[in-house]
């Protein structure tokens, strides 16, 4: 991945397309692009994320992948899913007036459908920016039922988690003071500085209930966990810890099967 | 750094208010960021309108964010609305440009159209009141 390189993965629902276009418009803000590219961005990503809700699965949701990479003066999008491929459907019911291909078409530099009968399908998005430098070390992603991110350490960070967490607080019908305390900590998180995370990104995994947010932090080194809640004290002020309903450090282990630590904690409204 | 209060209101989802003026006109408010999670709630909101007869005016100047698939729900309103001869308008007045931008890049501002004043939108509801041919 890059240095702003954001991978998420959430159940492919219209409930999720916001906290995706979040997540992509945190990505934007954090590379720098102006307000109005960022809207752009925004509506594409929305419609490629449209057309993997409405197509992709019959009957449980599977996975919606949304994975962006800066590049050369382009921010890089691919959203992919793991259904049947793009078929004509008689009755869409809301995605049935055919605008959605022509935004994306429209509104981005260029994009790709590719994939067929039984591959999934996916969508690669150019996107021109005015970019800060961009490195390349690229790593596909996982897939799972809740809602997963890895982010590069770096101001990608917070920007992201802000706003994902910010959306499903929201969703979750959170007051505004507990959706800021939800945004605190997810700050927390992302001014750990990554140096904790087991496999080199900054990984989070949330479930998201009515009035209460899961959050599962890691694969973490050993101790990640506990120094991870000691940089939550803040003097004279107590420790963020308490703006979560329960905090712990559970054991697990790595994609790689390697043993590890996880902060989990619960945020209710 | 302190949670940057304008990330909140963007992600609120959207929200519809309903209104109705003395003249029986009912003007539908979009506000925050609505996509193919609110469209069926807006759907029902302008089923059971149209299915009352009632003028309608759809204002999109609080929206943050509209999909393809409100642009989709406000189309069709509008071409039930004709085929039914009752008063339907579209207006967004000093809005996001997000929508803006959506609503010049389909075209629809010309098409539907979309009013830049309330007013306009109100004659134009409240006058399209015939039948068609």
């Amino acid at each position: 991945m890059t240095e702003a390189g954001f991978e998420l993965t959430v159940p492919a629902t219209a409930e999720n397309v916001i906290v995706v276009r979040q997540a992509i418009a945190g990505v934007a803000e954090a590379l720098g692009l102006a307000s109005s590219r960022i809207a752009d961005l925004k509506t594409v990503v929305t419609e490629a994320c449209n057309n993997v809700v409405v197509h992709a699965y019959d009957g449980d949701p599977g996975p919606l992948q949304v994975v962006a990479e800066p590049g050369e003066g382009e921010l890089l999008v691919q959203v992919a899913d793991e259904g049947h491929g793009f078929r004509p459907r008689a009755n869409e019911g809301e995605a049935s007036m055919g605008l959605g291909l022509p935004l994306i078409a429209a509104l981005s530099d260029s994009f790709e459908i590719s994939g067929g009968a039984g591959q999934g399908s996916r969508t690669t998005i150019r996107f021109g920016y005015s970019p800060p430098e961009a490195q390349k070390n690229g790593k596909p992603g996982s897939v799972a039922k809740e809602l997963e991110i890895a982010l590069t350490p770096g101001v990608i960070v917070r920007p992201v988690l802000a706003r994902v967490m910010g959306a499903l607080a929201a969703r979750a019908e959170f007051s505004v003071d507990r959706l800021a305390d939800t945004v605190l900590l997810g700050d927390a998180v992302s001014s750990s500085g990554g140096g904790d995370f087991a496999d080199g990104r900054v990984g989070i995994a949330i479930k998201d209930a009515a009035g209460t947010l899961g959050v599962r932090v890691g694969p973490l080194v050993e101790g990640g966990g506990d120094r991870l809640m000691s940089e939550m004290e803040v003097p004279g002020a107590g420790s963020l810890r308490s703006l979560a309903s329960s905090m712990e450090v559970t054991k697990g282990e790595t994609a790689a099967g390697e043993p590890a630590e996880f902060l989990e904690f619960e945020v209710s409204s | 750094m302190p949670p940057d209060p304008g990330s909140f209101a963007s992600v609120r989802t959207g929200e519809l208010a309903l209104e109705r003026n003395d003249s029986g006109l009912a003007v539908l408010t979009i506000s925050g960021e609505h996509d193919l999670s609110t469209a069926p709630s807006l759907r029902r909101r302008l089923d059971n309108l149209l299915g009352d007869r009632t003028a309608t005016v759809v204002d999109l100047s609080p929206a943050t964010f509209i999909d393809s698939s409100i642009l989709g729900v406000i189309l069709d309103g509008r071409r039930r609305a004709t085929e039914k001869g009752i008063g339907f308008a579209v207006v967004h007045s000093n809005g996001a440009d997000a929508v803006d931008r959506v609503l010049e890049v389909t075209g629809l501002r010309t098409e539907l159209p979309v009013h830049a004043r309330r007013e306009e939108a109100f004659t134009e509801a409240t006058g399209a009141g015939t039948p068609p041919a």
